[in-house]
């Protein structure tokens, strides 16, 4: 075996790992998030507080629009379209920042505060602990940015930016469960 | 002193108090400038405390390869030991060879047991007489509390730290999957502890080791430095269980199918499995109990206040923490024995020569009992005021779990069943295992029959069903794998006299200690109370209880001067003295840096003593590595 | 070397081909996950149904599972494109 076939070999064993590893990761984060999913409905039932429908659904459809960019972004290294993967990551961070924002900045200076009965802690329990996961998609967002800046990635090798993608799209995915539990479910208590 | 700088843990230390003072000022600081007076010891407290820990994670060294990632630099493994400074300093740093850590693991957790075993003797000597002796209650409160927790900790750590050493050996992968991660995942768990020990200091608890709210979120200041120190030993066990299940999945040897797997290592993969995912339960509920007292959530509040009332908010209720902790802390204890029965199935064919007696039915019932344990949880809320329609479902599968590990006795008496069977120290281990976990086990029934279990509940038969099951699940399955491995991990051979006497101080004394406890509870003796009354008849059950205490902690300091002594000073071991057809004992003791110079294939069944041609590995001729 | 070199040569009509159609592959599933949005917005506003929100979310996962997160990708034996 000449040495570049065998670390390629190397690489594609250890991708692999670092691919399951990822997963079960996702899946033991999935029992930390399905606990504060199973809390809500323990503790509001059928019930629900009054939200800003609007901001809920401005912030879910930014976080899905970030996706999209986000997998463009891979798609395109894997494809070696660097301006593409560049320009696409940038707008993920924003758009994940701009999420943050609706969160904290809006939602959270709402009506309900955080020692507001099990509205208020559900309500700041489940938000918070997304956001503070959004928070750091949006580091390593910004970290794959600087190192794909450098030229570190190409289409043969990108796990770092596969990770990162993959990790965005987790957190994504919470929020598809928790946008609905959260703004949609239950009748609305005035 | 250059030395003594030079090794993480130091480093590590001195980083934990200097980021515990940082987080303390910063998070007075942010008071100051929001207009709140400066001194709030609980949210200073908290804040200093996750600070320190980060802190001493960068002091110590597990971040350093991943901030030259960040960086985009490349970190090649580090193999070996520390150059220019004596071989030792690699145990007290951040290093990345399994055996390293297996064995930082098993050491940090014999020191953990130590700390919570000297807690027992002092609140035990106070409990052999009724009325207060020398504790007041706050104090003993705190004591029996740290003592259930620390030794929760330690055995979630010798747990790990056997998985650790033995899976990569016993499977033939060079290393665990992720050795950087396998590093973080060990050093997480010394701040951790260090939170948990100096929470007795800075006001203790009284919640026991479950912290039940509405107590937990009224108890003192210790509380929520306990709480977040168990939340980053369960970090630990996250991110070990990630590096268990890759490893095992993926960087078998050529041959090695699933059901040609050492049951050592089946029982670590499904150990494996609740660690990964009921870990995060209980560090939700935690969690939740920290913010309900740093922030005032009220997850567990069932008051609400005239804004809460205003918004329709429905309440806080406390039995959601007791469904969202047991739905890890039941599975849990399968965390502390599954590895440890794998222990007890490894070593009698060793000590039987013969077969292991239904390999593949034993293989399945550790995944039989992980994925059923978790549908038994509320089995501990029979007396909580939960929805009673939950308990007769939880009481029926919680008897199904008998079921699997019935399995596994078949098996160990089979194996026995007309073996040449000789009895060095880990062979009493193991038989002193069998015994003492079939009266834990048969002690649980009861509880697991709600109508029994109402009166059981909280009483010391509870006491003594958990320390049955604990000592004989994983204590003593724990101390015959540490003489059992001892001469491959040393090269030397422990003092076989000095093992005898351990054990047989060790067994009787726990069988007294158990009856006892089990007898007081069925007389009236309430668990975690300081004092009982006089009239209960139950004074010699518990001068019983304390003397058998102090054998069973004189034992193992016994076990521990001969662990020292031989490691330095005793015999040179040959590489395989039990005539075990592992691969582990293949290799030359103690076992090289890089495991196995030459890779070998798994060509036959595991434990297929005393038939005749039956091989299980062979290794490839020499040469043909890479 | 080789990879540098691979990085650098401009893309073949074959490559563009297979680029342009993963980023389309990607709007598709961004609108498909708009539509479901819509209606999981407007289900939520006309009554409490819970379990036709679960059905529609199990659904929007479904899809970022499979397009954007390549889950298939743990079953292949190739590295495949990481
Ligand atoms: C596998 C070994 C076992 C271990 C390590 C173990 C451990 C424990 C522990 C630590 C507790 C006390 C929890 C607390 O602090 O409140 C406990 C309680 C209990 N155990 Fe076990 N146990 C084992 C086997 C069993 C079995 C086989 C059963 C039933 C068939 C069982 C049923 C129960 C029940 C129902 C309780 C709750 C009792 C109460 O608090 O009222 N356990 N066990
Ligand atoms: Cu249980």
């Amino acid at each position: 075996m000449s040495t570049i076939a065998s670390t390629m070999a190397d690489y594609r064993h250890q991708l692999r790992n670092n691919r399951l590893g990822l997963w079960l990761f996702f899946i033991s984060e999935a029992f930390l998030f399905g606990g504060l999913f199973v809390s809500r409905f323990y503790l509001w039932g059928n019930t629900r507080p009054e939200l800003d429908q609007t901001l809920g659904l401005t912030i879910t459809s930014i976080l899905l629009l970030s996706s999209f960019f986000m997998n463009r972004a891979e798609m395109a290294i894997a494809h070696d379209d660097r301006r593409t993967f560049l320009n696409s990551l940038l707008i993920t961070a924003a758009l994940g920042i701009l999420f943050l924002i609706g969160v904290v900045g809006f939602e959270w200076r709402g009506h309900i505060r955080p020692w507001d009965g099990a509205f208020g802690a559900v309500l700041f329990g489940m938000t918070g602990m997304h956001a503070l996961h959004v928070l750091s998609g949006v580091i390593f967002i910004l970290i794959v940015w600087n190192n794909g800046r450098k030229g570190h990635y190409s289409s043969e090798r990108h796990w770092g930016v596969e990770a990162c993608a993959i990790y965005w799209h987790y957190v994504d995915v919470i929020w598809v469960f928790f946008y609905p539990a959260l703004y949609l479910m239950g009748t609305v208590v005035r | 002193m250059r030395i003594l700088l030079s090794l993480g843990l130091v480093r590590g230390l001195i980083a934990q108090a200097a980021g515990t003072a940082f987080g303390m000022a910063l998070t007075m600081a942010i008071r100051v400038l929001l207009g709140l007076p400066a001194w709030n010891a609980e949210p200073v407290m908290v804040a200093g405390a996750l600070v320190g820990v980060i802190s001493f994670l960068v002091g110590v060294g597990a971040f350093t390869d991943w901030f030259k990632w960040v960086k985009g630099e490349e970190t090649p493994m580090r193999h070996g030991p520390p150059e220019g400074r004596p071989a030792w300093t690699r145990y007290l740093s951040v290093d990345y060879s399994h055996k390293v850590i297996g064995v930082q693991y098993v050491v940090t957790g014999i020191a953990l047991m130590l700390v919570a075993g000297l807690l027992a003797w002092i609140f035990r000597t106070e409990l052999t007489q009724p009325g207060l002796q020398f504790l007041d209650a706050p104090t003993f409160n705190t004591m029996i509390s740290a003592h259930g927790i620390v030794m929760i900790a330690a055995i979630l750590l010798g747990v790990s730290g056997m998985m650790n050493y033995l899976v990569p050996l016993m499977i033939g992968a060079s290393d665990m999957a992720f050795p950087r991660l396998n590093a973080l995942g060990y050093w997480v768990n010394v701040p951790g502890a260090i939170l948990v020990v100096a929470a007795m200091f800075v006001g203790g608890w009284n919640t026991g080791w479950t912290g039940y709210p509405p107590l937990s979120v009224q108890s003192p200041l210790g509380t929520p430095l306990f709480l977040l120190g168990v939340y980053f030993v369960g970090l630990s066990s996250i991110l070990g269980a990630i590096n268990i299940i890759v490893t095992i999945l993926r960087m078998r040897t050529p041959g090695m199918t699933l059901f040609r797997m050492p049951i050592f290592v089946w029982a670590s993969l499904a150990a494996s499995i609740i660690q990964l995912t009921g870990t995060q339960l209980i560090g939700l509920s935690f969690l939740m109990v920290v913010v309900e007292r740093v922030l005032g959530m009220g997850f567990f509040n069932p008051n609400l206040s005239p804004e809460a009332i205003a918004l329709g908010s429905p309440p806080g209720n406390v039995l959601l923490f007791q469904h969202l902790f047991w739905f890890y802390s039941h599975p849990a204890v399968y965390i502390f024995v599954l590895p440890g029965l794998g222990i007890i199935s490894e070593l009698l064919p060793v000590f039987a020569r013969k077969p292991l007696f239904g390999y593949r039915w034993v293989a399945l019932s550790s995944m039989a009992i992980a994925l059923v344990g978790f549908l038994v949880w509320a089995h501990h809320m029979f007396t909580a005021g939960m929805d009673p329609g939950l308990r007769v479902p939880m009481m029926y599968s919680t008897l199904l779990v008998a079921v699997p590990t019935g399995v596994k006795f078949f098996s160990w008496v089979a194996t026995v069943w007309q073996g040449k069977l000789s009895f060095p120290t880990p062979m009493l281990f193991v038989l002193g295992a069998i015994s003492v976990f079939l009266l834990g086990g048969l002690s649980g029934p009861p509880n697991g029959t709600v109508t029994t279990d109402l009166f059981l509940h909280d009483t010391y038969w509870i006491v003594g069903h958990f320390h049955a099951t604990m000592f004989g699940g994983f204590v003593f399955p724990f101390f015959a794998a540490i003489y059992y491995w001892f001469p491959k991990v040393t090269g030397r051979k422990y003092n076989e006299t000095l093992g005898k006497l351990h054990f047989w101080l060790m067994t009787p004394a726990f069988w007294v200690q158990t009856l006892a406890q089990m007898d007081v509870g069925l007389k009236g003796m309430r668990r975690r109370i300081v004092d009982y009354d006089p009239a209960l008849g139950i004074e010699t059950g518990h001068l019983l209880i304390t003397i058998a205490g102090f054998v069973i902690g004189l034992s193992i300091l016994v076990m521990l001067y001969n662990l020292v002594r031989s490691a330095r000073t005793g015999e040179v071991a040959e590489a395989n003295p039990w005539r075990s057809r592992s691969p582990e004992w293949q290799i030359p003791s103690p076992v090289p840096e890089h495991s196995y110079a030459r890779p070998f294939v798994v060509v036959g069944d595991p434990y297929d003593y005393g038939l005749p041609g039956s091989t299980y590995i062979q290794f490839a001729p020499s040469g043909a590595s890479e | 070397m080789e990879l540098e070199k691979k990085r650098t040569t401009p893309s073949t009509p074959a490559l563009a081909q297979k680029r342009a159609a993963a980023y389309r592959l990607g709007t598709i599933v961004l609108i498909a996950l708009a539509v479901l949005t819509a209606i999981e917005f407007a289900v939520g506003r006309s009554g409490t149904a819970i379990v036709a929100l679960l059905i529609i979310g199990l659904f929007k996962a479904g899809l970022i599972l499979q397009y954007y997160m390549h889950i298939s990708l743990l079953w292949s034996d190739e590295g495949g494109h990481g």
